[in-house]
């Protein structure tokens, strides 16, 4: 796959995601050397710093579960979009659709309520409600992208003796990557905000010291949380972007 | 070769394409033409099976195209459509080795071969190899295109107008272009327009279709001169259908010898040529409409005719000028001869 020269992205682009990224991992293993921050900022509570598990061990609990999530998601999601968009699976495509709008209304805590009783406490819940509702812009982005490729690209590809899955792995996916891994990045993001809301099932994620925090009123705790979990958030966003920029390959036909 | 014979397509109860049989000889280069919802573009797509036909039966080299699987058939007949046919997220390079890729040509193989092609079709300057085909002009990427549906070295080569999206200058070079390297390659050519200019330019046959059916399939000349129905003249057009000839016909062929004078004084016949030393022309004395025995300089190569010019061309610049005459010239501007328009008239088309 080669890279288009036009699509670089600007140099403060790649800086931002740098310093961003730094701050990230600095803080997740040096959060404690704020306490004296926190504790001045909010002198009546004590303790003003999350001690019951280590930043480090949070935020790598919480991006197991929304990496494998995502990876369950993504397969899935692409899968059935790719599904729907050959000719033995055309007629399913207003089905899984829907299917997965629907995943995408539930709200992520209704969905939690139905899988506690059904997979329990913890991880399993959590992973379960964050796959389904990171399924919806993968299946639609995926949908969407192979329906850029101009019909006259694979009539080309057909009339120049590909057989179905070269003309899938060489021209359709490639074309319309861009557009898939958009989708997989709404997903990720929306997963890595909706993955806290798990630590209401007993998951280990960064909603941990939100959670306990809201409930213990420990505001010092919502922002620790917080801080790490919209960090992360903005930085795997920065990420993809430039991941999209790889795969845009200019207009398309002959403009001059 | 290729053998349409009795070949149908219908959907549901119409029949789109309707017992069309015809041969194109090795080395031909057959043009499909008609209106619109004629049935060009899917007997086209039926010979390389991007169509199935519903029935009769089409050989290529002898062979029933149904006995080979799809891909190996494609892959053995060149196809070329409009530039948008090329695959975005590839260099010229990668495009124009599709087909050696697909049929695991070893890559020092490839690498010559799109040189070569890139050479053939003039691209090889501007180190057009590593561009991508947005960033080609309308004409390279149309070339790409041919260059692409030639690379494996197919015998036969099929273009759904493939020159229907670019502008007319572009366009007249392409035809050119694609003359010259039908010549130079030999290849059997089943070529789809709807613009009959086209057709009787580059076509060794033309095969005229309406509502599915074979009108007429003849070379371009006769065409013009026999048509086989009211349908065939006024789809060429009866308005200008011996201009039309005319395009086809070269001014060679109406040459004739000329009047030479060495000085302007006298002509020694109506139309009389001055020339100089180097036997290049410098007036026309006679031959001017209207203004009797008037000397024009013949400044420029505008006011004259090559062998090679069609004689369309010729006729309408004597109209431009106003003279009834030409010099035609060779390639160092002494005269050949001349072309008269009593000349055009006399010729038995």
């Amino acid at each position: 796959m080669s890279v288009n020269a036009l699509a670089r992205p600007p140099s403060w682009h790649r800086f931002l995601l740098i310093a961003l990224s730094t701050l990230l991992i600095a803080l997740v293993l040096g959060m404690e050397q704020l306490a004296p921050l926190f504790r001045a900022l909010f002198p009546d509570q004590d303790p003003a710093m999350y001690q019951r598990e280590s930043f480090l061990n949070l935020t790598l609990a919480h991006l197991a579960l929304v990496l494998l999530s995502s990876l369950i998601s993504v397969s899935i999601g692409v899968a059935a979009g790719l599904f729907v968009t050959r000719p033995a699976g055309r007629e399913f495509e207003p089905l899984v659709s829907t299917l997965a709008a629907i995943g995408q209304t539930f709200p992520p805590a209704a969905v939690l309520a139905i899988a506690v009783p059904l997979a329990g406490f913890g991880f399993v819940p959590t992973l379960v409600a964050l796959v389904l509702y990171g399924l919806l812009p993968v299946v639609q982005n995926t949908v969407a992208g192979l329906g850029t490729v101009p019909s006259q690209t694979l009539e080309a590809a057909r009339g120049n003796g590909m057989s179905a899955w070269q003309i899938l792995w060489r021209i359709e996916l490639p074309l319309a990557m861009r557009v898939i891994i958009a989708g997989v990045r709404v997903s990720v993001i929306i997963n890595i905000g909706t993955a806290t809301i798990g630590s209401t099932v007993g998951a280990t994620t960064l909603g941990t010291p939100i959670i306990a925090g809201l409930v213990g009123n420990n505001l010092p705790y919502v922002i620790q949380g917080a801080i790490l979990v919209g960090l992360l958030a903005i930085v795997t966003d920065l990420a993809f972007e430039r991941l999209e920029r790889r795969f845009s390959f200019g207009e398309e036909g002959n403009a001059q | 070769m290729i053998e349409l014979q009795g070949l149908t397509k219908r959907y549901g109860d119409t029949r789109v394409v309707d017992d069309i049989s015809l041969t194109v000889e090795q080395g031909e280069f057959c043009v499909l033409i008609g209106p619109s919802g004629c049935g060009k573009s899917t007997t086209l797509k039926m010979i390389n099976r991007l169509i199935a036909h519903s029935e009769g039966k089409i050989l290529v080299g002898g062979e029933d195209i149904t006995t080979l699987p799809p891909e190996r058939l494609r892959r053995r007949i060149g196809y070329a459509i409009q530039s948008i046919g090329l695959f975005p997220h590839w260099r010229v390079a990668d495009n124009i080795a599709t087909v050696p890729r697909l049929l695991k040509w070893p890559s020092s193989r490839i690498a010559e071969r799109i040189d070569e092609l890139l050479a053939l079709f003039q691209l090889d300057a501007d180190g057009l190899h590593d561009k991508y085909p947005h960033q080609l002009s309308g004409g390279q990427a149309q070339r790409v295109g041919v260059a692409r549906a030639l690379a494996a070295d197919p015998d036969v080569l099929l273009m759904d107008e493939p020159f229907g999206a670019v502008d007319p200058l572009t366009r007249d070079a392409l035809q050119v272009e694609l003359s010259r390297v039908h010549r130079q390659t030999g290849k059997t050519i089943v070529f789809v327009t709807h613009d009959m200019d086209e057709a009787l330019r580059l076509a060794s046959r033309v095969a005229l279709l309406n509502g599915g059916q074979l009108v007429q399939y003849d070379r371009p000349a006769e065409l013009l001169v026999a048509p086989a129905n009211d349908f065939v003249r006024d789809f060429i057009g009866r308005a200008d259908l011996g201009l039309k000839l005319l395009s086809r016909r070269r001014v060679e062929e109406y040459c004739r010898p000329a009047q030479r004078t060495r000085n302007n004084a006298t002509a020694s016949a109506p139309i009389t040529w001055q020339v100089d030393a180097d036997d290049r022309p410098m007036a026309l004395l006679g031959g001017r409409l209207g203004e009797s025995d008037i000397a024009r300089t013949v400044v420029n190569n505008e006011w004259s005719a090559t062998p090679e010019m069609s004689m369309k061309e010729a006729l309408s610049r004597m109209v431009w000028f106003r003279v009834t005459a030409l010099p035609v010239l060779d390639s160092e501007g002494r005269l050949l001869g001349e072309v008269t328009m009593a000349g055009v008239m006399g010729h038995r088309p």
